[in-house]
């Protein structure tokens, strides 16, 4: 038994109703000790305990690197020997940083502390001897027998035993798993099912004993393999046998259940992984400063320290005066101490308040996305989101756009406009689907509209039963499909994972084939009024690699059928040889795709019973299998099945653009974004909506991969483009020859990149040149794999837009993802960095949201490096005239309080209110977003600069004061004081002419600034303090005496006014230059957003033929 | 001077009115929509200055316009004011005071005198300043400045005699607390400057050098305090022992004057303030005016009379005395004057520069801003 367990790998037991045999095996901690095996059914989502609360968030915090350096410099502060200030400097920012982290946490910690207490305090029935009794989430235990009602989220993983439906049939609905609000069905084993059912008592379920073997717990959503011994018997399980944790019992009055995996091991609990990191561009760089300027403060110090040697060493030799000066008559000592003092002295220019004030503004710009109500999707009520707070100055830079088509560029509101039945085409694309006349369906009692087909002639051949293959091809609709039917106040209602099928069974319905009902093993099917019963024998389920799906099922009449839909690359190939209506089929496919219709083959096969019952047999072994060779295998069977298949006919869905998105591409391909398209869909479907979203001019030439193949090989790829270009007629200069090209690649195409890696690069400089990329037929490991290529070899932010399961993956690839709220599902959304309800909704956050946050951010960095470093360098230059001593140019108090009190409120202000241009401005010219994109405003260029003129202001801040205060009678407090002033008014009028937006919360948060400056010296110069405690208010007296002085007054302001005079004069030769640049703007677009009007789709549809062939 | 613009785009309500649908879904529905406020749709009103050339060129004229003056002013006011320095280091063999500086001993208990011989070409007339000033002396060195006990100085009697950890190595002497301890205290200036006027014929007519109104109020009244009151310091400042440098203790620096004495003295006080960098002046006596129609100091020939106790030659320091009289803005200060005639300058260089750009670029309309 043992060594069986070991070769299947269903090695997590469970014994149904043994609570005594699992209770003493529950995991179990003490500290960090864990033993047990089976975790509980209680969620411990919260971190803190009241007695953990303080460690634990500081142990977190002091992960930061940050953190962690200023808790060294408070270490070394109170260290005598090398305190060059005194240890509360630093424990001011510091405290109120982590108090402000540390409270933020706490808070988060009580909201799920509170909704844990509220989860774990569900109700729910368990079985205890003989009988239910109501109890909570928390008391469950694995083995537990459970009673499920109506409506009711499922407390555990549960092994479903029966059900009060027949055929223990039960619905499911998933929402909360991967957000589809579609009714799943699961199903009992029918051994369970008629065991348990057949008395339907409490008696029978508490007498279950049945032992289960399953998998491991894991996070896969899908899968489940176990097996259920009992009575002797042993029966495979899978996933359609499991109700999951969190899911929610529909259209089932009970439902019973025994629990397999409970708590911390449930399938949802092992999915809530933590979302990656990511960080974004201007952070990286800004970072890469910071180690810059870290690692300069150490250079000046280990300069100054060594100079602080030398001099020492020059006035040891007298021991009168300047005896103090060396320390125990050591030079080199000294130098050592002086060494650790100019590393603290210098440490307020690493900017500790920088980040908590980051990660502030941050969470304020995604609120605004939240807010804005121009974003809101009123039809569904949901107002865009920001999932990720990290990430909204990349939304300002974005250079790639990687989207999806289905349900992001168009409205995956599926409507069936044409089909081919035997080579006929029914139906009119041309004209608008809410123009098209309805046709008379009085005679169908189940018809309920929708359908915008007119096609009497079908209608009247499937009704005089003139045409079989037409009655096939409903028939196939009507079977070969997951949906699931649900009666709502007298009418059929379908629900399915996928939107097409619901479309297709929603058009059979309406022209007289009604799928009524599902059963485990039936399907019923009115077919004009008359209902037949077809008995399921397999379901050829569908994936994105079959791309088809099948069922097997057996005529009222006695016949095998395998009814087979998909792709039409596929089907086609597994057709039966001889075929008469192939040409014409595909001519249809054809004309189909060019109307940017979605095209799925329908196909049917007759199934002998002999090979029937072989591969039944086939199919029963392989199911037992472990899971990676099961799944290899059961593809192989089912290629097996689905062959020689007889075309029946083909359905054209049509999949309308969404609102706005031809205006919405147009205007980002004007602010430099690249659009590119990846889809699953076909080559043709993918370029027509290229065309009719004005992704692509009427006039733009497409490169397909033959040509492309000859440009990548050639020795100069670049040259050889250009010279292909030039061939053509139009081709007026290289400029335009790139413009007005397009280029178009396939999966399988595109798979050929893998084995020439060298080729990456070459076509990311070609595709640079080009309109756009369309990528069709793409899987989605392939569309990450794009964004993998455009992110290695172009230096741009890279932005992925989807909204299924498929784009995943390259929603988390991309720098930023964009998760569309759609109709297929939550999973895009739970996954990517913004989720929006509209394609539109990108115009705003990108030339809006992006740019604004993009520019407030970096104003905010080089604001706040110019700031500390100004502020902080000033101790090398006052270093060189008080003997390398690392004497603070500035009152210990000043340090503390000017970055907390004295200069961060208007540069928060400025990260929270500052615009350049009004939103409205910033759509009208979407050429501005192109700074973004260019890094004009974040570059290291640029923080280079800033952090050069912070030097060149130190220097002014020292020498204007040093050059007044030589050789005469005032002070050392004064010119602290001067120079405090001085530096307080530099970064004042530095954030003055930074500032471009001021509301009335700007200019309260500068004149405060100023006036908190006065105050705050004043509390620290008073007597009072003074007396209370004279060590620490040395400076006692200084501001009354310095504040009439008025040397002292025109010293700071001419050193502030110096200070700042660079930044002036690069302002104003900015302000002179750039009238110029926006005259530009002007004369290059002068109506930016003409399209809008222009824009209609009938035209544009008609105009692609010629272009793609 | 610069033209602005004020949005105040606070559209209220235009969006709101959305048609309200019956139903709980739409009341759910409802609750997410976010309000319409000016805050949460940034449009909160604001003052967007419209910077052009035309308003930000003048700045530059305006800011040199101001700045020019004031250095003029500044400038001339500096030069106004009479300065009279004179070093009396004795570094050169043939300087009075070569022999003092040379010969120098803390442990001369005699002083050595020396005198100086010098000649006030104009004279000086309102109030005038004596400082005396020295050079390369580090007395912003941060060992040097944090070596001091404040509370001590404070009048603090646990600290008079338990000094801070701060004044080592001049904290304890002989078993007895410093007082005042510290290296700063330790190095008192201690030489002692009289001046005389030597009239038309010859004699020697002392000029009356004021000692007291020296140092700065909060000092004088707040900062320094005698340990229990200014009676009888002898006995407040028992147990503790004068700092090594000095020559009488702390009670003694002034025994003629008790509000001079102890810790309050004036000159004690003035030393105390450490200096900015290391050459600086500190004032030493104020000469105060007599009569309105004589000058303070009228021109001729003076004599300074040193006793010679503070040796700066082993750190190759000088000491000077100054004579100086004062404006508005303190002590003569040509820096301050030049350092504002440049920047302006500067700035007016600057306006013109950009000028010329703008006249170059100079586009068709000012007015194609892109606007707010």
């Amino acid at each position: 038994m043992a060594m069986e367990i070991f070769e299947s790998g269903l090695s997590w037991e469970v014994r149904a109703n043994s609570r005594h045999y699992h209770k003493h095996k529950q995991k179990k901690s003490f500290l960090c000790f864990h033993w047990g095996r089976y975790a509980d059914n209680v969620v411990h989502s919260y971190k803190y305990s009241p007695l953990t609360f303080l460690p634990l968030t500081l142990f977190e915090q002091f992960q930061r690197v940050a953190n962690l350096y200023f808790l060294l410099m408070l270490v070394m502060q109170c260290i005598p020997a090398i305190s060059s200030v005194p240890w509360y400097i630093t424990i001011i920012p510091l405290v109120t940083v982590l108090s402000v982290r540390g409270l933020k946490d706490l808070v988060n910690d009580m909201a799920r502390r509170r909704s844990d207490f509220e989860v774990n305090s569900r109700p729910c029935d368990i079985l205890v001897s003989q009988s239910f009794d109501s109890a909570q989430w928390k008391d469950l235990c694995v083995g537990d027998v459970l009673r499920i009602h109506k409506d009711q989220v499922i407390p555990a993983d549960l092994l479903l035993l029966c059900s009060s439906e027949p055929h223990s049939l039960c619905y499911v609905e998933t929402a909360d798993i991967d957000g589809e609000t579609n009714l799943k069905y699961r199903q009992a084993l029918s051994a369970t099912h008629t065991q348990l059912t057949s008395q339907p008592s409490d008696e029978t379920l508490a007498a279950f004993d049945g032992l289960l073997l399953c998998e491991e717990p894991n996070n896969s959503l899908y899968t489940f393999r176990g097996e259920l011994h009992w009575q002797g018997e042993c029966h495979p399980l899978d996933h359609a046998h499991v109700l999951l944790r969190g899911t929610v019992l529909r259209n089932t009055a009970f439902a019973y259940g025994v629990a397999i995996y409970t708590g911390a091991d449930t399938k949802i609990l092992r999915n809530s992984g933590k979302q990656r990191v990511k960080t974004t561009q201007v952070e990286k760089v800004f970072n890469r400063v910071v180690i810059g300027i870290v690692l300069s403060v150490l250079l000046v110090a280990l300069l100054h320290a060594i100079l602080s040697g030398v001099f020492s060493s020059q006035v040891m030799g007298n021991a009168d005066i300047s005896s103090t000066v060396v320390v125990n008559a050591n030079p080199v000592y000294t130098g050592f101490l002086t060494f650790w003092s100019y590393i603290i002295l210098l440490s307020p220019a690493m900017p500790i308040a920088l980040y908590i004030s980051f990660e502030l503004i941050h969470t304020v710009h995604s609120q605004f996305i939240g807010w804005d109500m121009e974003m809101y999707w009123q039809p569904a009520g949901r107002p865009a989101q920001a999932r990720n707070t990290s990430l909204n100055e990349e939304l300002g830079q974005v250079g790639y756009l990687l989207s999806d088509k289905t349900g992001t560029l168009t409205q995956n509101r599926l409507v069936l406009r044409q089909c081919c039945i035997a080579g006929e085409i029914y139906g009119d694309a041309s004209v608008r689907a809410e123009d098209v006349e309805p046709m008379d369906l009085s005679w169908n009692p189940f018809s309920c509209g929708g359908l915008h087909m007119s096609a009497p002639s079908l209608v009247e051949k499937l009704r005089g039963q003139q045409c079989p293959p037409s009655r096939q091809f409903l028939t196939a609709l009507s079977l070969c499909h997951t949906v699931v039917t649900e009666w709502k106040e007298e009418a059929l209602f379908y629900q399915s994972a996928s939107p097409d099928e619901e479309t297709l069974v929603g058009a059979a319905r309406e022209l007289g084939w009604v799928f009524l009902s599902r059963a485990r093993d039936f399907i019923s099917v009115s077919e004009l009024g008359v209902t037949r019963q077809y008995q399921l024998l397999a379901l050829l389920d569908f994936t994105s690699k079959r791309r088809r799906m099948s069922v097997l099922v057996r005529e009222p009449e006695g016949g095998l059928k395998l009814y087979c839909k998909g792709a039409d690359i596929v089907i086609l190939e597994r057709l039966h040889k001889d075929l008469q209506y192939q040409e014409r089929t595909e001519r249809a496919l054809e004309l189909f795709s060019q109307a940017c219709l979605r095209t799925l083959c329908v196909a049917v096969r007759s199934v002998p019973e002999a090979s029937w019952e072989q591969w039944r047999k086939t199919l029963a072994q392989s199911a037992a299998m472990a899971t990676c060779d099961r799944d290899a295998l059961l593809e192989k069977l089912y290629d097996q099945m689905e062959r020689e298949l007889q075309l029946l006919g083909v359905t054209a869905i049509e999949d309308r653009l969404q609102e706005g998105v031809p205006e919405t591409i147009a205007l980002l391909q004007q602010a430099g974004l690249k659009v590119w398209v990846l889809t699953g869909d076909k080559k043709e479907t993918a370029v027509n909506i290229g065309y009719s979203c004005k992704l692509l001019d009427p006039d733009t030439r497409l490169l397909e991969w033959q040509e492309l193949r000859q440009i990548l090989q050639a020795p100069d790829p670049g040259v050889s483009f250009f010279k292909a270009r030039q061939m053509e007629l139009w081709a007026v200069d290289k400029k335009m020859a790139g413009a007005k090209t397009a280029v178009v690649l396939t999966g399988p195409e595109l798979a050929e990149f893998d084995q020439r890696p060298e080729w990456g690069s070459t076509f990311m400089s070609l595709a640079e040149h080009c309109q756009s990329v369309l990528c069709c037929r793409v899987t989605p490991g392939q569309k990450a794999d794009i964004v993998k290529l455009v992110r290695k070899h172009t230096s741009s932010v890279t932005m992925a837009i989807g909204d299924g399961a498929n784009d995943v993956n390259m929603i988390k690839t991309a720098h930023v993802g964009v998760g569309m709220a759609g109709v297929e599902g939550g999973q895009a959304v739970q996954n990517a960095d913004f989720a929006l309800s509209q394609f539109r909704f990108l115009q705003r956050l990108l030339l809006i949201h992006g740019r604004w946050s993009y520019r407030r951010i970096s104003l905010f960095l080089r604001y706040f490096l110019f700031k500390t470093c100004g502020f902080a360098l000033v101790h090398i230059w006052f270093g060189f005239f008080n003997g390398f001593s690392a004497l603070s140019m500035y009152e210990t108090w000043f340090i503390a309080l000017y970055t907390v009190l004295y200069s961060s409120f208007p540069v928060m202000c400025l990260g929270f209110f500052e615009k350049d241009v009004s939103a409205e401005s910033s759509l009208s010219w979407p050429e501005l977003y192109k700074s973004g994109q260019r890094q004009e405003l974040s570059s290291p260029l640029i923080l280079a600069l800033s952090l050069l003129y912070a030097v060149y202001s130190s220097l002014v801040l020292f020498f204007i004061p040093f050059g007044v205060f030589y050789d005469t009678a005032l002070d050392y407090q004064t010119m602290a004081f001067t120079v405090a002033m001085a530096a307080t008014f530099t970064a004042t009028i530095e954030i003055m002419l930074l500032t471009r937006n001021w509301t009335k919360i700007n200019i309260a948060a500068v004149c405060v600034s100023v006036v908190l400056f006065f105050i705050g010296t004043g509390i620290t110069h008073s007597t009072v303090l003074f007396k209370k405690a004279p060590a620490d208010y040395i400076f006692i007296g200084v501001l009354a005496k310095a504040f009439v002085d008025p040397v002292v007054w025109l010293t700071a302001l001419l050193t502030a006014w110096t200070a700042v005079l660079p930044s002036f004069t690069a302002h104003a030769v900015n302000i002179t230059l750039t009238v110029h640049d926006k005259q530009k703007v002007h004369s290059i677009s002068p109506q930016p957003v003409e399209l809008k009007s222009t824009f209609r789709r009938g035209t544009s549809l008609r105009r692609s033929p010629n272009a793609l062939f | 001077m610069m033209a602005s613009s004020y949005n105040a785009k606070e559209e209220d309500g235009h969006h709101s009115g959305a048609p309200a649908h019956g139903g709980a879904a739409a009341a759910a529905a409802k609750s997410k929509k976010p309000d319409n406020t000016a805050f949460k749709q940034q449009r909160l009103p604001a003052w967007q200055p419209i910077l052009t050339a035309g308003t930000v060129l003048p700045a530059f004229f305006v800011i040199g316009l101001i700045f020019i003056p004031i250095g003029i002013g500044l400038f001339v006011t500096s030069n106004n004011i009479r300065e009279f320095e004179i070093d009396y280091t004795g570094v050169d063999v043939d300087s009075p005071c070569y022999s003092c500086a040379r010969n120098f001993s803390w442990n001369n208990t005699a002083p050595c005198l020396c005198s100086v011989d010098f000649t006030l070409e104009q004279p000086f007339e309102s109030n005038v300043f004596m400082y005396y000033g020295l050079s390369n002396f580090y007395q912003n060195h941060r060992r040097y400045v944090k070596s001091r006990d404040d509370s001590q100085l404070y009048g603090d009697r646990s600290a008079l005699t338990n000094p801070s950890k701060e004044c080592e190595p001049y904290r304890m002497s002989d078993g007895q607390a410093i007082a005042p301890c510290g290296a700063i205290a330790n190095s008192l200036f201690n030489d002692t400057l009289e001046l005389y006027h030597i009239d038309s014929n010859g004699t020697r007519n002392t000029i009356p050098l004021v000692k007291k109104g020296i140092a700065w109020w909060t000092d004088k009244h707040v900062k320094f305090r005698n340990p229990g009151g200014n009676n009888n310091l002898t006995a407040a400042f028992r147990g503790t022992s004068k700092p090594v440098n000095w020559r009488k203790p702390v009670y003694d620096l002034d025994p003629s004057d008790p509000d001079n004495n102890g810790f309050i003295n004036e000159d004690f006080i003035v030393w105390m303030r450490t200096a900015a960098l290391p050459t600086f002046r500190k004032l030493y006596r104020i000469i105060q005016k007599k009569a309105v129609t004589t000058p303070t100091l009228p021109s001729g020939r003076y004599v300074l009379n040193i006793s010679y106790n503070y040796p700066v030659l082993s750190f190759d320091g000088r000491k000077r005395m100054i004579l100086s009289t004062i404006s508005w803005m303190g002590g003569k200060n040509p820096f301050l004057g030049i350092a504002y005639i440049t920047v302006g300058s500067i700035c007016f260089f600057l306006g013109v520069v950009l000028l010329i750009i703008h006249h170059k670029y100079d586009t068709r309309n000012n007015s194609a801003d892109i606007p707010n």
